[in-house]
């Protein structure tokens, strides 16, 4: 029936778009300014000009006309020499966008802005983990997501098909093989051992452990000869407690670092890092961990930054006198258990009672039982799905899943095995995988979902879900309050992460491998501080409420250790993540300078001001450069010394039809490229041909030092020297800052961007944010309409 | 008003095969020759001055590439001058590779679309125990659904080896059967269940619950049909199940393991569609002489040394080609072979990996009952979009169509054999 309605409106829209030619005011613009390249056979730069109508609702004929626009504001079209006045292009402006904003609102009151989405991968793992109450990586099963204007949480780039539908069965299936316990309480043992027993330390030929009774000694960092603990083998999977004794020895005084992973370390498989650590040098440390394990896991040892086999075994691990990590014994108690069965179980079932349920290879198999077994399914799977959905759920809602149970009951299934068919349908089901939101305001409970999975990745908690309930969430005074309560919870770590990932293109870490000759000191340890910086430097940006300059600009930051000699910050040792003011002269401060930026906006071997200037424009100001024209060939990068990439760009700059776009596009670009590939500072590009040999430590570099680097240029008509000039400029315009991450934070929270008709909620946002500050600008954000409206 | 299922798809203007069971018996009728399709994608690009030869026609000249191919000369034709319309340079290109969906290099409002392989399992795919097999040396794949979700690829040969051809025990196959009955009745109730949110829906919304909605009973119709066969013998194979290579680092073992599945699935007539996208990893392969990762040495930036280990690795990828298509060739059915009836198409979704372009790109198309042994060379600034070459193997493939995304028609020059 519905069906019917939205055919007729669509037939409707299309007939109205045939009686909607241009006229007036705008056709006669385009006809003295436009249309004269942006025409016929072969339009300039492929964009055709001529057909555009007045209808704003055909989305072609809308892109056009948004695009053009965009040109004509930015200045970059008509080419220069032709530019309209001023107020004609004020007044083209003023009437496109009331037509696009009509469009807009029309669309908004019959479907909201945001359109239907169901949870991503880490949305789906977290929100298994918080409903089970278990530790499991399910995002493995899933295909990955695709995303729409930079984030995985838009619905109009998420599709279901076949194929995710029976990866959610599968994922399912697992997550109640975890969640329920079929068996007696596993028996959790403490064992200690030391790292001499270890079969690589017993078969090695090299010399590089020196083995004593009460440690081993290892020296080298070399990755073969980090220790793995393969006497620690769980036959069950669960949270285990692990204890490492170590020291640092022969060190001079200093700690030494190690790093450790867990996984199941077959050759070439993934390990989970669970962190780099300092060692001391004066006595031995304990460290203590609780970690979850799957069976056959295994945990690692790697010191960090001690020398490598060839140099130890020159004299042999007895007689060396280099740095070393002691390690007195690995100690592991587990399977970790409060209760038994564990608190996933009886989350699901309450307190029925288990019996006896044998199969042919485990005897003391247990399932769950009930005497009502009707009564007790239709409770366990109320109950179950009320959580699930994020909402208080009726009877009827959950027959069907009841009534699956009662049928598999009727086909002799076992009260637990059938219950099981009801759980899983429950956790395929449209209303736990998708956020319900219906047009116009949001209820209390959906808006509750949309809150947490902003702010936590994950689903509202009881007491989001109590004061949804009794409908006070809506309440702007209780919206604030629970907004502050859940950013100040361990779980807003998932937002420092989920979103400043993919605002600032993290996730693609990574994506390239630096070329281990020209950045030969790149290692997985900078890499790890790099994207630790970031995340930390977030969450204090929103635990201090700091300004939204801070984007751009800071006299802090965070590093450790290994992140602080990469910067050139002197005084700063170990593996610990710490924040540490920024000298001026480093040239750093703020998202823009982080190596961890500059490292994604790269690729392993040369750094393009294209890239990088699109980055800035899109990330940092809010506004994306248009796609370059069809069939532009790229450039091809050349390393080899002889020709650098401003003499590369220079000839599109020259050509007119690049130049109008690129010059906006660049600056930023060769504002960075005082920074390498790495994010390291550089006054010359680092060559593997023509160049200057270069020397550190004694030790001749790899690669040479070639021509020197050009950072200087000119943005928005105002000439700047080098980054520091440049974040001058950046800097003059707060506001326009704050605009761009408000919208970033509306396109992430509510799985849309803001439109045209939103632009002066944008701005009421960033007006509404005391002093610009970035938690103030979340809390804005949350308040607004366009949070609080699907 | 309550409305079926089936009429909520109909109106969402889905057309299903209904019914699919009758047609879900293994019904290679007597006449019907089977008719396959194999597309490989190595993604960053294929050097072009080591692969690309500049004579066109039957007697163009070996190139370092081709010349790995030389005894198969006969077998396959050099593809020039091809190129997608509307993808532009970069890695997104991967997402229109088989789909020919236009500019997901915007990604903003950026939809795929059906990818050949499954227009063709949808027709043609009821005929094997699997639809099509999407594989892949990492996480992400070829094969897209006609909603635009990724088809999640097979990564690991041994369960993949298992699910073709290793017999459960009884109780497996008990157990296999309760579970995919468990799956088709869970299916059903979430399937009643959300016919009562789409009709809370507005219409935008509706769509993303038709798309559930038909999803559902998509599945429920695979699993119905994976229980028929789940009741049969799995074909026997002489190979020995693989090992996974579990050195993600590894390429090349890793892409061997594919190409031997993919061998041994065709073979047998497990299914007749296939894609593997292979691994591009960024890690450094063990192979001799190579000491930079994969995607390092496509940034070449005509850097020689570079250019010499990139060629190492190219080389090393054409070697495993020539031995799939050396497999496929000397196995024999029904007195043709294997190749003869399969369409195997290697190629790239970049032509270069320095400079991201996707104009001209490079392909390799091998079997099928084509006239083979030639150099088809288009003009890259005029050329057909790649689209045609995909109507051209549908149509040999079986499946009666004549258009395919941007395509203008099927590819001129290439002609059966027969």
């Amino acid at each position: 029936m519905k069906r019917t309605v939205a055919l007729a409106v669509f037939v409707l829209v299309a007939s109205h778009a045939d009686a909607q030619p241009l006229e007036g005011a705008p056709k006669q613009f385009l006809a003295a300014h436009c249309v004269k390249c942006h025409s016929g056979e072969k339009p300039k730069g492929g964009v055709a000009l001529d057909a555009l109508t007045a209808d704003f609702a055909n989305p072609a004929n809308r892109d056009k006309w948004l695009a053009a626009l965009g040109q004509l504001r930015a200045g970059t079209m008509p080419p220069k020499g032709d530019a309209p006045p001023a107020k004609d292009v004020a007044a083209l402006t003023e009437w496109a966008e009331a037509r696009q904003i009509a469009v807009e609102l029309e669309h908004r009151k019959k479907h909201g802005r945001a359109t239907a989405r169901r949870l991503n991968r880490t949305e789906y793992e977290n929100t298994v983990r918080d409903l089970l109450g278990i530790d499991a990586e399910l995002r493995d099963l899933l295909p990955p997501d695709a995303t729409a204007n930079g984030f995985d949480t838009s619905g109009d780039a998420h599709h279901v098909s076949p194929f995710l539908m029976e990866s959610y069965l599968e994922a399912a299936d697992k997550a109640l093989g975890f969640a329920i316990a079929n068996g007696p309480r596993p028996a959790s043992t403490t064992k200690k051992y030391a790292l001499t027993d270890e079969r690589i330390v017993k078969v090695s030929t090299e010399s590089v452990y020196r083995k004593r009774e009460s440690e081993l000694v290892m020296f080298s960092s070399s990755a073969w000869n980090s220790v793995v603990v393969g006497q620690f083998y769980p036959s069950v999977r669960g949270r285990y407690r692990v204890r490492i004794s170590a020291q640092a020895v022969q060190s001079d005084g200093k700690p030494v670092a190690f790093r450790l992973d867990a996984g199941p370390m077959l050759m070439g498989t993934k390990s989970r890092l669970v962190g780099y650590f300092d060692a001391p040098a004066n006595a031995p440390k304990v460290f203590e961990f609780v970690l979850p394990f799957e069976a056959r896991d295994h945990v690692r040892i790697s010191p960090y930054g001690l020398a490598n086999a060839q140099t130890v075994t020159k004299t042999g691990a007895e007689t060396y006198t280099g740095p070393g990590l002691a390690v007195q014994f690995v100690e592991v108690e587990g399977p970790l258990h409060d209760t038994w069965p564990p608190a996933s179980h009886t989350r699901i079932f309450g307190d029925l009672a288990q019996g006896s349920a044998p199969v042919p290879n485990n005897r003391s198999r247990l399932e769950v039982t009930s005497n009502k077994p009707e009564e007790d399914a239709a409770l366990v799977l109320k109950r179950f799905a009320g959580r699930a959905f994020r909402r208080t759920v009726t009877d009827a809602e959950v027959e069907p899943f009841v009534a699956l149970a009662r049928k598999r009951m009727a086909e002799k299934y076992s009260f637990e095995a059938a219950v099981r068919v009801g759980l899983k349908a429950i956790l395929v089901s449209p209303d736990f995988l998708f956020l319900t939101e219906t047009p116009g305001k949001l209820d209390d409970f959906a808006l509750a979902s949309r809150l947490s999975y902003f702010l936590w990745s994950a689903p509202p908690d009881d007491e989001l879900l109590k004061v949804a309930a009794a409908k006070q969430l809506s309440e702007p005074a209780v919206l604030r309050a629970q907004t502050e309560r859940m950013l100040n919870s361990p779980k807003a770590r998932a937002f420092a992460h989920n979103f400043v990932d993919q605002w600032l293109n993290l996730r693609d870490i990574d994506f390239t491998a630096p070329d281990h000759r020209l950045y030969p000191e790149f290692d997985e340890a900078l890499k790890t501080a790099m994207l630790d910086e970031a995340h930390l430097y977030f969450a204090e940006l929103l635990k201090r409420d700091l300004s939204v300059s801070h984007v751009v600009a800071s006299d802090f930051t965070f590093v450790n250790g290994r992140l602080a000699r990469h910067y050139g910050m002197p005084g700063i040792d170990g593996m610990e993540m710490r924040r540490a003011p920024l000298p001026a002269d480093l040239h750093r401060g703020g998202f823009l300078t982080m190596a961890g930026v500059l490292k994604v906006t790269a690729n392993g071997t040369n750094t393009s001001p294209v890239v990088r200037g699109a980055w800035v424009l899109d990330r940092v100001l809010g506004a994306p450069p248009a796609p370059p024209p069809a069939g532009v060939p790229a450039v091809e990068p050349d390393i080899r010394g002889a020709t650098t990439i401003r003499d590369q760009l220079a000839k599109h700059r020259n050509t007119p039809a690049c130049n109008t776009c690129h010059t906006h596009i660049d600056p930023p670009g060769f504002a960075l490229e005082s920074f390498d590939v790495i994010g390291g500072w550089r006054t010359n590009y680092r060559s593997l041909g023509n160049g200057k040999p270069v020397t550190i430590d004694g030790r001749r570099m790899p690669y040479a030092s070639g021509k020197a680097i050009d950072p200087a240029d000119s943005f928005e008509g105002a000439k700047f020297a080098d980054i520091d000039s440049f974040r001058e400029l950046l800097l003059k315009d707060t506001d326009r800052l704050a605009r761009a991450l408000a919208e970033k934070l509306v396109t992430y929270s509510t799985g849309a961007p803001p439109g045209v008709a939103d632009r002066a909620e944008v701005r009421a946002i960033v007006q509404r944010a005391e002093k610009r500050g970035v938690r103030a600008l979340v809390h804005e954000v949350i308040q607004s309409t366009l949070f609080r409206e699907k | 008003m309550k409305l079926s299922r089936r009429t909520v798809l109909r109106a969402a203007g889905v057309s299903l095969a209904l019914p699919a069971l009758e047609a879900s018996a293994p019904a290679k009728a007597p006449a019907e020759v089977p008719r396959r399709m194999v597309f490989i994608c190595t993604p960053l690009g294929i050097h072009p001055p080591n692969f690309f030869p500049k004579k066109a026609g039957t007697d163009y000249e070996g190139t370092p590439y081709l010349d790995v191919l030389k005894d198969l000369r006969a077998d396959f034709t050099v593809l020039s001058g091809l190129s997608h319309v509307g993808v532009d340079s970069g890695h997104d290109s991967i997402f229109s590779y088989l789909t020919a969906a236009q500019h997901p290099e915007r990604r903003a409002g950026f939809r795929n679309t059906i990818s050949v392989d499954q227009l063709a399992a949808e027709k043609l795919g009821d005929r094997t125990r699997f639809p099509s097999l999407a594989m892949a040396g990492e996480g992400f794949g070829l094969s897209w659904t006609r909603s635009g979700a990724l088809v999640p690829p097979e990564c690991w040969p041994a369960s993949t080896f298992a699910k073709l051809f290793i017999e459960g025990t009884r109780d497996d196959v008990e157990a296999q059967l309760r579970r995919l009955r468990d799956g088709r009745s869970v299916l059903d109730a979430v399937g009643d269940q959300a016919k009562g949110a789409a009709k809370a829906a507005s219409a935008a919304d509706r769509d993303k619950l038709d798309e559930y909605l038909t999803s559902v009973r998509e599945l429920e119709q695979r699993l119905a049909r994976a229980e028929e066969w789940a009741r049969k013998p799995k074909p026997k194979v002489d190979a020995k199940p693989p090992q996974n290579v579990t050195n993600s680092a590894d390429l090349l073992a890793r892409t061997r393991l594919l190409f031997d599945l993919t061998h041994l699935a065709l073979q047998t007539d497990s299914t007749r569609f296939v894609t593997i996208l292979l691994g591009g990893a960024s890690q450094v392969p063990p192979i001799p002489g190579v000491t930079f990762d994969h995607h390092n040495l496509s940034h070449h930036g005509q850097d020689p040394e570079k250019l010499k280990q990139l060629a190492v690795v190219e080389t090393e990828t054409f070697k495993l080609l020539r031995d799939l298509l050396a497999k496929l060739k000397g196995s024999k059915e029904d007195g043709a072979t294997v190749l003869d009836r399969t369409s195997v198409l290697f190629g790239s979704n970049m032509s270069s990996g320095n400079s991201h372009s996707c104009a001209n790109l490079p392909f390799v198309l091998a079997g099928g009952g084509f006239k083979h042994g030639r150099h088809l060379a288009f003009d890259p600034k005029s050329g057909p979009p790649l689209a045609n070459l995909f109507v051209s193997l549908l149509q040999r493939a079986g499946v009666p169509t004549d258009k395919f995304g941007t395509s203008t028609g099927p590819l001129k020059g290439l002609e059966p054999s027969e």
